[in-house]
Order: C-alpha cells, then structure tokens, then sequence
C-alpha cells in the first residue's frame, strides 16, 4: 500500500515535469529583438566596431548559420551565446542578460531565430540595427 | 523498526516530490508559466475563427471579416481622428492633419496616396474617400502582433498582397504580406503598431516628433525609463488609455497642466489619462521634497527629458524648401549625406539640418495652440511666420514651462496673395515636385485643391514650428540638474517672469552692487584701520 | 594678572558654532545667489539649508537662554559714553589711550556694541529669518489665502534676503576687524574662546562706566 503510494508519487512527479518540457514552444520575436539588440549587438559593437544588422543577411543565410551553429569563424559556437552560463556570466552588466537569466536556451535560439527570419534581407520586415 | 525506516524514506521521498512539483503549482497572482501565460492574454484565438481560415486579397476583406465579430468596431473608429484627421479646437479653428500645413512636408492636400499611407483606413486618395465606409477602416495597422504588416506609401493606404512592380516602370518590386498570417495573430496594439507611423511622422524615422523614433519600439531604460523593454514596458495605451478606440493625449488638445490627482481604480476621473500627473500625482519626490516645489511652474517634461533624439536617431531641426531642385554632376536630382551617412540636402526636398541628443527649447504653456492655416495671410519679414505656437505666461495661472523642439524652416508661399502654399508634391506625374522640380506647376496644382487663388508666383518664407516634447522620460538619476537651470546662461535663460535663484539675469544690479561695494568698503576701512595701528605701534617702539 | 569671567559656557557655544554657520551659509548663500561655484548648485542649496534649519534650532536655544538668564539686558542701547568710546576707536586707539569702556559681568558690551548686536539681533537676522523661510516655503505662501502674501513675488522675497546677506557679510568683516582690537590683538577672541578676560593693567577708572540696567 505504501509502496504504490510512494510510486504514485513519483510517477506524478516525472510526469508533470515531462509534460511541461515537451510542450510546443511558440518563439517571441520581441524577446528575440531584445536579446539580438541588447546582447548580440552590444557584444558585436563592442569588439567589431561595427555590428550586424539582421537585413545584412538573407534568411536562408541566417537558417543555415544558426544551424551550422559556428561563431566567430567556427572557434566557438553560437548556442554557447545563449546558454545560461554565458548569460549569468554578463548579467552584472547586462540588463537582458539579467532578465532572461533563467529562461530555457532553446526558447531563446528559437526567439532570436524568429527576429533574425522576419527581419532579413528578403525577410517579412528588413531590420537594421535600430 | 523497518516501517519506522520506510516511513523516513517515503517522508523524504514526499518532502522532495513537493518541493520538485511547486513551481508547477500556479500561486494566485503570481507569474505563470508560458502556456497560462498565452492562455490568460485572451479569450479568442484568433487561428480557430473560420472566417480567418481564409486568404486575403485586400486589407477591406479582412475588415470585414473583423467585424463579423467586433460589429460595433469601425463605427468607433469613425469617430476617432485617427480616422478624420479633422478636429475643431476650443477656438473654432479647424486642425487635424486634413487641414493643417506644417513645415515638413507641408500638407497632405494632392499627395494623399503618399501621405496616406498613415491614415488608419485603405483607400483614401483624393476628396471623393468615403468616411462613412465600415470596411475601409484599417484593423491590422494597430493590432498586428507580428510586426509584418505594411502599408506601401504611394497606394493610398492599400497594401500588396501579391508581388507587384511599384511605382510602374520602376524595377522595383515590392513583397507582398501574407493578410490570413496576420490577422490570424491580431492583438492589442504596441509600440511597434502606432510607431509604424507615429515615430515616422514628417516621412522618416523620427523626423517630425524628436521625442519619437524607431528607437522606442523596443528601448532601454535610459531611454524611457516607462517604455524600458526589460522593465516596464509600457505600451503607448499604459498612458494614452484608449476605451472604445478613442485614443487620449492628442497633441490638437494637450494638458499643459494637470492640477488633479493620482487616478485611482474605481473612480471617476475626467482629467487627461496621459499627463504624467495621473499617475505620479500633485508630490511625487519623496526623497527631495524641495523639488515638489517646482511643480507649480515646471512641468514634469522639462527635467525628466534633459535632451531628446537620444536613442540614435536624428530628427530633423530645419528644412529650407527654397534650395530644393539642385541637380549633380550627373543630371541626375542631387543628394548630399553627412559624415554619418545622413541625407542632409536633397534635390526634391532642400536642405535639413540634422540633431541627436538635442537640449529642447523651453516656454510657458498653457494648453492652447494656435495655427497659422492655408487661410490665413502671411508677410515675409525678419520674424518667421509661428505655423503654430504654444499659448502661455508666467503670470495666466495655467502656464507651465514645456520643453519644446522648435522646427525651423523655409517654405513656399504666395507672394501676391500672401499665402502658404499648397505643393503637389508626390505623385508620378507631370505636376509633382518631387519629380518635375518646378515649384509654380506644382504649387498651382496643390493651390486649386483647396480652392485658393494662385498668383503664379512662388516665394519662400521663413517659419516655425512648435513640437511639445513629452516621451523619452529618462531615469529620475539621469534628469536635469539643478545646475542646469539655477545658472547664468542655464537651460532656462530664456523663459521669462519667473525669478529662479542662480539665474544672472534675475539679480537686481543696483543690490549686488550696492552689497559687494557695501562689503568691499567695510573691508578697507578696516584695513585703513588696522594699518593705522600698525603703524602706531611701530613707532612706539 | 587679574582675571574676569566674562562669557559663560553657553554664550561661548552659541557664539562659535552661530560663528561658523554664519559663514558657512554666507558662502553656500552667495553660491545659490549665483555669485560663484563652489559646491556646485544642488548641494550649496541642501547644505544652506540644513545649516538654516540648525541656525534656528540654536537661535530658539539662545533667545531661551537670553531671557531666562536676564543676559538680554546687556543689549539694551545706551548713549551714555557713546561719544567717549567713537572717540576712542577714532583716535585714542592711535594714540594708545585706554578705552573708556570696560567689560563687567554685568556689562560685557561697550556701547557701541550694544548698538550693533542690537542691530543684528533685531533687524538683520529677522530679515534672513523670515525673507529665508519665505524662500523655503514660497509655493505655501503663494497658495495662501492672505493676498498680500500670496502675491509676494518670489523676486522680492530673494531681494530682501539677499540684501541682508550682504548687511551680515558687512557685520561680518568689521566685526572680525574689531575682535583684534583688544589691549592684545587675540585678547578679545581669548576672551571668547575661553571666557575670561584679562583685567586691563591701566585702569580706566574714571571712565568705568557700567552702563545699563542695574
């Protein structure tokens, strides 16, 4: 009796958390527009001297680049600019990078890549830098 | 003793299956997660409706399927300027963007499918646009949420929903927007829908306005500290609370001062919703009470908006029409950027003089507005003709000291008849002066539209404009400081009736004088004094 | 030699500290007038009136004092001797005259002193105090129900204050002048500082004139 408690439990346990990391994820390109903005273009002012505008690319561009997930000429990769570590690692600098610190990284690869998309070249909504 | 032991565990076990499961327990009013959080915004998902499911040939079909559902909606909208582009003001005259001339682009008077690309409805070209229409009202311009939206300027408004070649015989094609995608994911508007055509005003990216600009749509807080995309992120509606499409804090009938009090929920208020003291009340420094001091003759604008055009984009402070019509090297209509990749003279529109970050112009305001309209006479003198100004004194009771951006200009006029000029100014045509460059073809047609005499003679006019600067609120440790204003040539040097401790100009020059020649004396006669036993006491030795 | 208690430890305290806030509010005061930066604008205000608010604290100690202890009589004006103690500062200081005044318990003021402490009690000082507080608190003046005060413009309330400011640095720089003006230059602010005085060596006999009340 006991047992079957203790296993009921669990189960509910594990299934609930299963539930809430299968569900579909349905991108925000605001948030998206944040974080290029405010973490990808600080960065890429700061040490290029010059940033990249989404409409600097066309969307097939941007696809196959966050697919390659190479940066910076492939010495590291992209998704590492999203990750939680990397993000607790400028949020004492970085407003954005404080307010996202915990939301899942794919949810932002996924934001980001609808900004990007909308914004390209031969996007919906070409966007510069501002 | 093995139950006592299980027991422990399945305590453990529980303990820990609590604590794992919380997060999934929604406390009320606390944060949801993402699904609650898209499941709580809105009652209708607007994917399900069938009369969405549809694909869209014009922006009128999706109007009507809109209102088979929001039946009462564009009879609201009817009664907005948004849609007249027309308001009386308390002083009979008649304003709204259909009957004023401005120093930009002057007025939208035969340019109306260019310029009406702005106008909240589809189709408005000429004096025959139908305002009694329901499905010429625009929905998706203020309640798109996927930013893709567009209206095509030259099309009156109408939008593209198939590739098309634009202006004909140009090359140039322009992408159509998928109509079913985007009236499937309407919304409440954002910063993002009334910018696409309020941070463009005067036909650019914060032209017009210097308090606005794309740089709002998603800015930070030093920016605006309300607008903040990471903090508060209000929407243009937290302030301009709109019930039943009727959209408060026009520019056409301001609230230079707000006496009343903080809008608390359940009351009934009848003051303006957008001043800054609806919310912030009649006492909002709490840590400097000296400061509350001020509010009776400074509005909040003035050291909460220390400069404007902050966010990386020019606005334009002057524009002279009279050198307009330069060709290049190349015969092609001549254009001149900046070291920053400006355009600071084109041939189809003159000269512009460019500014970021600009400290506002400052006057006593007291809400009242008056325009110079295409009716009214206007001399060429020394003074430029105000095409509007701003009402105030320091001594009518209802003044306070506004920033203001102060547009300058040069524009065409009537000589003989003494009037403003109505320029046909867009248009692929043979009078257009964007395209012909000749002001007396283009004038006589702008002229004749409104039914004014035309002499045949073009001359230019220096004039002025008034622009309230009241958005781009930074945070309270970036505002004016006291130095600013409380000095000798400060940020209100200029603004008269008012004594501001600091202020050179204020002193009375008799009393200064008076007091330092008054210490100075007291000092020799000291000194006179002191030498004397100096003296007298050398000698005694 | 002979010494006398003249400042008792209150008076010595009050006159110090009233001392170093004088200057210190003349200096922030001119710098709001906007004579010159120092401070910079916004501290010079926060910091002129702090010191205003703590002058009057002091004042309101001082005025108590004053009439509990009855030593407000010691500014009661005479003109006895008046002339004896001009001549003395016009001439007899050259000449090495003894002053024809000398302070008692009873009489610490000549009465040239008496005049000018008067002065600054009665007219200076009000003046900064109400044309101050008037400064501070004009937006509650001009929401007040009594015309006259309601429709005092703020110009007129600096012009007052501005033009005792400068009546106090004038006070100021002769009275600094005057305090070296002792049988020693420091005698005067020895005096001050530690309550006693030294008896004159050359008594002034004939002149001693107690002047005042009792």
């Amino acid at each position: 009796m006991n047992r079957k408690f203790g296993l009921a439990v669990v189960v509910v346990v594990l299934g609930a958390g299963a539930m809430s990391a299968a569900r579909a994820y349905d991108s925000d390109w605001k948030r998206g527009r944040i974080y290029y903005r405010q973490i990808c273009t600080t960065c890429h002012t700061a040490e290029l001297k010059k940033p990249i505008a989404p409409n600097d690319r066309t969307m097939a561009e941007w696809a196959s680049y966050l697919q390659a997930n190479k940066h910076n000429k492939g010495k590291d990769t992209v998704s590492s600019y999203f990750s939680k570590q990397y993000r607790d690692s400028i949020k004492a600098k970085n407003p954005a990078a404080a307010k996202y610190a915990d939301v899942p990284e794919k949810d932002l690869i996924e934001d980001v890549k609808a900004f990007v998309h909308k914004s390209a070249k031969d996007g919906d909504a070409p966007a510069g830098c501002s | 003793m093995r139950t006592g032991r299980f027991m422990v565990a399945l305590m453990v076990a529980l303990m820990v299956a609590l604590m794992v499961s919380m997060p999934l327990i929604p406390a009320a009013h606390s944060a949801p997660d993402e699904d609650s959080a898209k499941l709580l915004k809105s009652t209708s998902d607007h994917t399900k409706f069938k009369v969405l499911q549809q694909e869209f040939n014009s922006g009128p079909e999706v109007t009507k399927a809109c209102l088979s559902c929001h039946t009462e909606a564009s009879k609201q909208l009817h009664k907005t300027e948004h849609w007249k582009w027309e308001y009386k003001s308390p002083d009979g005259q008649l304003l709204g963007k259909k009957n004023v001339i401005n120093n930009f682009c002057t007025s939208i008077r035969t340019n109306e499918a260019a310029c009406n690309v702005c106008h909240i409805g589809y189709g408005w070209k000429d004096d025959t646009f139908d305002f009694t229409s329901e499905v010429n009202v625009d929905c998706l311009v203020c309640h798109d949420t996927t930013g893709n939206y567009r209206k095509q300027a030259g099309m009156a408004g109408n939008v593209v929903t198939k590739a098309m070649e634009f202006p004909p015989g140009s090359g140039t094609m322009i992408k159509p927007i998928n109509l079913k995608k985007i009236a499937q994911a309407v919304g409440k508007t954002s910063r993002d829908t009334c910018g696409a055509c309020h941070f463009y005003g005067g036909g650019g990216d914060g032209v017009k306005h210097g308090d606005m600009d794309s740089s709002l749509a998603s800015p930070e807080k030093e920016l605006d500290v309300h607008m903040d995309a990471l903090g508060l992120n209000f929407g243009c509606a937290t302030c301009h609370m709109t019930e039943g499409h009727q959209v408060p804090g026009s520019r056409y009938a301001p609230t230079a001062q707000d006496k009343g009090d903080a809008h608390i929920r359940g009351k009934e208020y009848t003051t303006n919703p957008t001043t800054c003291q609806s919310c912030h009340g009649q006492a909002p420094h709490k840590k400097i009470a000296k400061l509350n001091d001020h509010t009776d003759k400074v509005a909040c604008q003035t050291c909460h908006i220390p400069k404007f055009a902050r966010g990386g984009v020019a606005t334009k402070m002057s524009w002279d029409w009279s050198t307009g019509g330069r060709m290049g090297p190349d015969g092609k209509p001549l254009i001149i950027k900046d070291a920053k990749g400006h355009i600071i003279y084109t041939a189809a529109k003159g000269d512009f003089v460019l500014g970021e970050n600009v400290v506002p112009d400052y006057q006593w305001f007291n809400g009242k507005v008056g325009y110079t309209l295409l009716s009214d006479k206007v001399e060429k003198s020394e003074q430029p003709t105000r095409i509007n100004h701003f009402d105030g004194s320091a001594d009518d009771g209802k003044s306070l000291i506004w920033p203001v951006k102060i547009m300058r200009g040069k524009q065409a006029f009537d000589p003989v008849n003494k009037r403003l000029a109505v320029v046909h100014t867009a248009g692929n045509d043979d009078t257009g002066y964007w395209t012909n460059f000749n002001w007396e073809k283009a004038v006589a047609v702008g002229m004749a539209s409104i039914g004014a005499p035309f002499s045949g003679k073009v001359d230019f006019v220096s004039t002025e404009s008034t622009w309230p600067i009241t958005h781009m609120v930074a945070p309270a440790k970036d505002s004016v400081r006291c130095h600013e204003c409380h000095a000798a040539q400060g940020r209100l040097e200029k603004v008269p009736g008012i004594y501001i401790p600091g202020r050179a100009s204020d002193h009375a020059g008799w009393l200064d004088t008076a007091g330092w020649a008054l210490a100075v004396l007291t000092l020799l006669g000291t000194l006179v004094h002191g030498l004397g036993r100096v003296i007298v006491s050398m000698r005694k030795k | 030699m002979p010494r006398m208690y003249i400042f008792k430890r209150f008076e010595r305290f009050w006159h110090w500290a009233q001392a170093g806030l004088i200057i210190f509010m003349l200096l922030t005061g001119f710098e709001i007038h906007g004579s010159y930066a120092l401070f910079g604008w916004e501290k010079a205000a926060n910091l002129h009136t702090s010191a205003a608010w703590t002058l009057i604290g002091l004042w309101l100690f001082a005025i108590f004092w004053h009439f509990t202890t009855g030593e407000w009589r010691q500014y009661i004006p005479t003109t006895r001797n008046i002339v004896a103690v001009m001549n003395y500062y016009s001439v007899g200081i050259f000449t090495g005259a003894p002053h024809p005044f000398r302070a008692t318990q009873l009489s610490k003021h000549n009465p040239l002193q008496r005049l000018a402490y008067l002065m600054v009690k009665l007219f200076i000082n009000p003046l900064i105090w109400v044309s101050g507080l008037a400064c501070l608190y004009y937006n509650e003046l001009a929401a007040s129900k009594i015309a006259v005060l309601a429709g005092l413009p703020l110009s007129t309330i600096a012009l007052v204050h501005t033009a005792a400011a400068f009546m106090m640095l004038a006070f100021l720089i002769g009275h600094l002048y005057l305090s070296t003006t002792g049988h020693t230059p420091l005698a005067h602010i020895k005096a001050m500082i530690t309550g006693w005085e030294d008896a004159q060596e050359s008594e002034p006999a004939a002149a001693v004139v107690n002047a005042g009340g009792r």
